[in-house]
C-alpha cells in the first residue's frame, strides 16, 4: 500500500473532521443535544491523533492528544465548555489545519511561528487539565512526549517505515519473563537512561480470557518511539538479559539513514559480506546478524535450496532500512568490480613501458640492418632467417605500441563533471554527448590532450552556445547540446568538439583580423581560412571577456598544443548553426609504417597511411609541370610539390620521376620525387630544437644502413602546394 | 524502601567490593559465601535481585539457584550468574537453573551496577 495516498485521504478527512468539529463547537450553545456535539468534537480530535499517529506525524499527535485530554474531561463532566474554551478549541481547528498545511512528502515541517502558536494553544488547554497539564511538555513540537497513547502510533502499514527521528522498537516479551523474575518494565526504564521514550503503545491482545490466563505469564507487546543518540548495539543491550526469550526489532531511524550510508561509502575497499558490511556500519547488530543467519539457515533447510538473501530477510524483519542494504549491496558490488579488475589488469610503470618502446625502436632498426646484410650476401637461407625475424619484430612492435594505447572515454567523461558545472555557472542548460568513447590512441596523447580539449569545450559553451532566450528567440531547443567524438581516420585520430550554438561570424572575424593586423583588407581568404584566424595569437571576437574565455589567450595556445603533438586543427562552422572544431592527431609518437622515396642523393620517409598512390610522370605531364604546379589527376586537379626544388636537392633530375599522392584530411598533394624504395618501418627519432622551425621536415628515423633519413611533414607540404599553386594562379590571372 | 539484592560469592574481597558499589547506589545488600551459606539467609525476607557466582564450595551457584528457585518466596527473584569466558557451557546450565542475566567476570563495578540497573531500580 502506498502511504503517499493514505496521507491524502488522512488530510482530506482530517479536514472534514475539522469542519464537523468548527459546525458543532458553533452550534453547541443552541443545540439540542449538548453531548452529541460534544462527543462530535472529542472523535474529531481523537481521530485525527490516532491517523497522525500511523503516519508517525508527532508534532500532530502531541498537539491532538492535549486537546483530547482536554474533551475527555468535558465529556466527563469534570470541566464545563463556556466561550472561552469554544474560542481556543476553534483556533485549536485552526492550528490543525495549518499544521496539515506544513505536511509535505509525508513529513511534518514545523516552522518557528507555528510551534510558538502550537505552544502557546497547549498552554492554555493545560489550564483545562489541571494538575495533569505539568505532565504533558511539548518541545517546539520537535520530540514530543506524549503519554501513552491507546492507538498503536507507530506501526506502519504495508510494511514501510516510519517517517520520523525516532528510533522504533518493537518489544514482544516471551511467555516466561516474569517467571524468570524480569520485570518487562524495568527493562524500559532502563531504555529511558540511554535517551527519551518519545511513544509507547501496549498491546494486549495475546492475553487470553481471565480463565486461561496465566498470572505467572507475560502477555505483553510494546512499541516502543525512542529518541536517542545513542547506536543500536548500546540500545540493544538494554535487552541484553531478556534477548533470548523475547522478540526484538530495533529499527534506526530515518535520519540515521545519510549517516549509514556515508559509513557504508567509508567502509574500506575489502571482499566483506553483505551481514558484515552492515553490521560495521552499525545498523545491523552481532546479535541480529546471528539470528538471521540461524533464520536464513532454517528457511534453506526446510525449502528446496531456495534460501532468501541477508538483505530480504534484515528488510522484511524490519531492522534495517531498504535503501541501506541498497547501497551496501552496490558498495559490495563495486568492490568485488574493483577486484575483479585488480586482477585482470597490471599496473606498469610507464617509464618502463617508455624503455620496452625504445628498445624496441633500436630492434626495428637493427633487424632492418641485418636483412639488408642478408640480402646483400644472397644467402637464401640468411634471407629467410631473416625475414622471419622481421615479420616477428613488426609484431613486437605492435605489440608494445598496444601496451601504450588507452581509450578515450575516460578523458572523455571527465568533461560530464566540467559541462555540468559550467554550465550552471552560465545559467544555460547545455548537454554533452559523447561518442567513439572506445577510439583508442597513444597514452601521452591522451595526456597531452586533455587541456587543449578542455579549452575548446568551455569556449563552445561560453561563446558557441548561446543564451537560453537567445535560442528560443531563434526557434531552437532550449538545452543545447555541445558533442565530443572521436574516430579514426587514415592513420591518425580525430578528435571533435563540436556545439550546436550560434557558429561563427565570417564578417566579425575579418574585421576583427583586419583591425589587428592580421590579414590586408584586399586579401581574399576561403571561409576555412578565415576562422583558422582564431587560432592565432591575441585574437578573440568575444565582446565581453568573462573568467571562462575570451581573453585571447587559449585559441593559439591549443593550437601550439596540438601541433606539439604532430596535430591539426580543423574549424568548420555555419553560422547560426553551431561549429565544429576538428583535431587530427597521430596514432602514435613512437614508430611508423612509413615508405621510403629518394630524391637525389638522400632519402625521404612519408607515413604510410597518408599515402594514397603513386604514379609515374608522363612526359607530357612534365612538359606542362614546367608552366604550372599541378598535374591533372583523372579530371582532378592535383597541386604539386617538387622535392627536389623544395629541398634543394643539386644534380638534375633523372630521366624518369614519380609522383606519391598524399592525403591528410580532405587535402591531397602531389610530391614528386626520383625513386620510390617502399614501405619501411621507421623508428621515429625526433630533430633537435634547432631544427624546430623547419618546415616540411616533422622528424628523423635511421635506415638499415645506418643511414639518417628524414621523415617528411605531409601537412605542412600539402599546404605549400596548395599556396604556392593559388599563388602562381593569380600571377597568371 | 531501599531495594535489597543478595551477593553469593566465595570471595571476600569480590562480595566487598561489590556490596560498596551497591550500597554506593542505594541498594540493601546481604552477603553469602557460599550456596549452603546463602540459602541459610534467605529466610523469608524480600529479596530483588540476587547476584551469584558459579564456583563455590559447599555448594555451587547452579545447585544454589535451583533449590533457590523451588523456594516459594524466592520463585521470581531475577538472578544475575557470575560467569568466567571459558565457562560457556556453565552458562547454559545456569540459564536451565533460571538465572537468565550473567555478567562475565572479570568486571569493573560499573558494569555490575549497569547490569543490575536494566533489572531493577534502587
Amino acid at each position: 500500500m502506498n502511504l503517499d495516498d493514505a496521507l491524502q485521504t488522512f488530510v482530506v478527512e482530517s479536514h472534514e473532521l475539522l469542519q464537523a468539529m468548527e459546525e458543532a463547537l458553533l452550534d453547541i450553545e443552541h443545540s439540542a443535544d449538548p453531548v452529541e456535539s460534544i462527543n462530535a468534537i472529542f472523535r474529531a480530535a481523537h481521530t485525527i491523533k490516532g491517523s497522525a499517529g500511523l503516519f508517525g506525524l508527532d508534532g500532530i499527535v502531541a498537539f491532538t492528544h492535549v486537546m483530547e485530554s482536554v474533551l475527555d474531561k468535558v465529556r466527563d463532566g469534570k470541566v464545563s465548555i463556556d466561550d472561552d474554551m469554544v474560542a481556543l478549541l476553534l483556533s485549536c481547528g485552526d492550528h490543525i489545519k495549518a499544521l496539515l498545511g506544513g505536511l509535505s512528502g509525508g513529513q511534518e515541517h514545523i516552522d518557528p511561528d507555528m510551534a510558538s502558536i502550537g505552544a502557546a494553544l497547549i498552554e492554555r488547554l493545560s489550564v483545562y487539565l489541571g494538575e495533569t497539564a505539568g505532565k504533558t511538555v511539548v518541545t517546539a513540537g520537535h520530540h514530543p512526549k506524549v503519554e501513552s497513547a491507546a492507538e498503536p502510533k507507530v506501526e506502519s502499514m504495508g510494511g514501510g517505515f516510519v517517517e520520523t527521528d525516532n528510533w522504533h522498537i518493537s518489544l514482544h516479551f516471551g511467555i516466561d519473563v516474569l517467571r524468570n523474575g524480569m520485570d518487562p518494565l524495568s527493562f524500559i526504564r532502563y531504555l529511558c537512561t540511554l535517551g527519551e521514550i518519545v511513544g509507547i503503545s501496549t498491546s494486549f491482545e495475546a492475553i487470553p480470557p481471565a480463565a486461561e490466563m496465566d498470572p505467572e505469564s507475560c502477555y505483553l507487546k510494546f512499541e516502543i518511539n525512542f529518541f536517542s543518540d545513542a547506536d543500536k548495539a548500546t540500545i540493544e543491550g538494554a535487552f541484553e538479559f531478556v534477548q533470548d526469550d523475547c522478540i526484538i526489532h530495533i529499527l534506526p531511524p530515518r535520519s540515521r539513514i545519510d549517516d549509514y550510508l556515508h559509513l557504508i561509502q567509508e567502509l574500506p575497499v575489502e571482499d566483506m559480506r553483505l551481514g558484515e558490511m552492515l553490521v560495521r556500519c552499525g545498523t545491523l547488530t552481532q546479535r541480529e546478524l546471528e539470528q538471521i543467519l540461524v533464520i536464513q539457515g532454517a528457511n534453506a533447510s526446510g525449502q528446496v535450496q531456495q534460501q532468501s538473501p541477508i538483505g530480504e530477510i534484515v528488510v522484511e524483519a524490519g531492522i534495517v532500512h531498504a535503501p541501506v542494504v541498497e547501497a551496501a549491496l552496490e558498495k559490495q558490488k563495486s568492490v568485488k568490480d574493483v577486484k575483479a579488475q585488480e586482477s585482470r589488469l597490471i599496473r606498469v610503470d610507464s617509464e618502463k613501458l617508455d624503455n620496452l618502446i625504445n628498445l624496441v625502436g633500436e630492434l626495428v632498426i637493427a633487424g632492418a640492418s641485418a636483412s639488408l646484410l642478408s640480402h646483400r650476401s644472397a644467402d637464401v637461407q640468411l634471407q629467410e632467417a631473416t625475414s622471419n625475424i622481421s615479420r616477428l619484430v613488426e609484431e613486437i612492435r605492435d605489440g608494445a605500441l598496444q601496451l601504450r594505447m588507452v581509450q578515450i572515454g575516460e578523458t572523455f567523461k571527465r568533461f560530464n563533471r566540467v559541462v555540468r558545472d559550467v554550465s550552471r555557472e552560465l545559467g544555460k542548460d547545455i548537454e554533452l554527448q559523447i561518442s567513439g568513447a572506445e577510439t583508442e590512441l597513444d597514452k601521452t596523447v591522451v595526456d597531452k590532450i586533455g587541456d587543449p580539449l578542455m579549452h575548446l569545450v568551455r569556449n563552445a559553451m561560453d561563446h558557441g552556445i548561446e543564451s537560453t532566450e537567445l535560442r528560443q528567440s531563434r526557434g531552437k531547443p532550449v538545452k543545447g547540446t555541445l558533442r565530443l567524438n572521436a574516430y579514426h581516420d587514415s592513420g591518425s585520430i580525430v578528435i571533435e568538439v563540436s556545439d550546436d550554438g550560434g557558429g561563427l561570424s565570417r564578417e566579425r572575424i575579418l574585421k576583427k583580423a583586419i583591425d589587428k593586423g592580421l590579414v590586408s583588407p584586399t586579401q581574399s581568404l576561403s571561409d576555412q581560412e578565415i576562422y583558422m584566424l582564431i587560432f592565432e595569437a591575441g585574437f578573440s571576437t568575444a565582446d565581453k571577456v568573462s573568467n571562462l574565455s575570451g581573453r585571447g589567450v587559449g585559441m593559439d595556445v591549443v593550437r601550439r598544443n596540438i601541433e606539439a603533438l604532430r596535430g591539426t586543427c580543423e574549424l568548420e562552422s555555419q553560422e547560426g548553426q553551431g561549429s565544429t572544431v576538428r583535431i587530427r592527431l597521430p596514432l602514435t609518437l613512437a614508430i611508423i609504417d612509413g615508405f621510403q622515396i629518394g630524391v637525389g642523393s638522400a632519402t625521404y620517409v612519408v607515413p604510410l597511411d597518408m599515402v594514397k598512390e603513386c604514379l609515374e610522370m608522363s612526359g607530357e605531364d612534365r612538359q606542362k609541370s614546367r608552366e604550372h604546379n599541378y598535374l591533372n589527376l583523372r579530371g582532378e586537379v592535383l597541386p604539386f610539390v617538387r622535392l627536389r626544388e623544395h629541398f634543394r636537392e643539386k644534380g638534375q633530375a633523372g630521366p624518369r620521376e614519380n609522383v606519391v599522392v598524399v592525403q591528410y584530411g580532405s587535402q591531397k598533394a602531389g610530391l614528386v620525387v626520383d625513386e620510390l624504395m617502399g614501405e619501411f618501418q621507421a623508428v621515429i627519432k625526433p630533430l633537435g630544437a634547432l631544427f624546430g622551425n623547419l618546415k616540411g621536415i616533422s622528424g628523423s628515423t635511421i635506415l638499415g644502413t645506418g643511414e639518417v633519413a628524414l621523415i617528411l611533414d605531409v601537412p605542412s607540404l600539402i599546404q605549400q602546394a596548395a599556396s604556392s599553386e593559388s599563388k602562381m594562379a593569380l600571377v597568371q590571372a | 524502601m531501599a531495594k535489597t539484592i543478595m551477593i553469593v560469592d566465595d570471595s571476600a574481597t569480590l562480595r566487598q567490593v561489590v556490596s560498596i558499589a551497591l550500597r554506593n547506589a542505594g541498594y540493601d545488600v546481604i552477603e553469602g559465601c557460599d550456596g549452603k551459606d546463602a540459602l541459610a539467609k534467605l529466610t523469608g525476607q524480600k529479596v530483588h535481585l540476587v547476584i551469584s557466582d558459579v564456583n563455590m564450595p559447599n555448594m555451587d551457584g547452579i545447585t544454589f539457584v535451583t533449590q533457590l528457585k523451588k523456594l516459594p518466596a524466592y520463585k521470581f527473584t531475577p538472578v544475575i550468574m557470575l560467569t568466567t569466558e571459558a565457562g560457556e557451557d556453565k552458562k547454559a546450565s545456569g540459564q536451565a537453573a533460571g538465572a537468565k542475566a550473567w555478567v562475565v567476570k572479570p568486571f569493573k563495578p560499573e558494569q555490575m551496577l549497569n547490569a543490575v540497573s536494566k533489572l531493577i531500580l534502587p
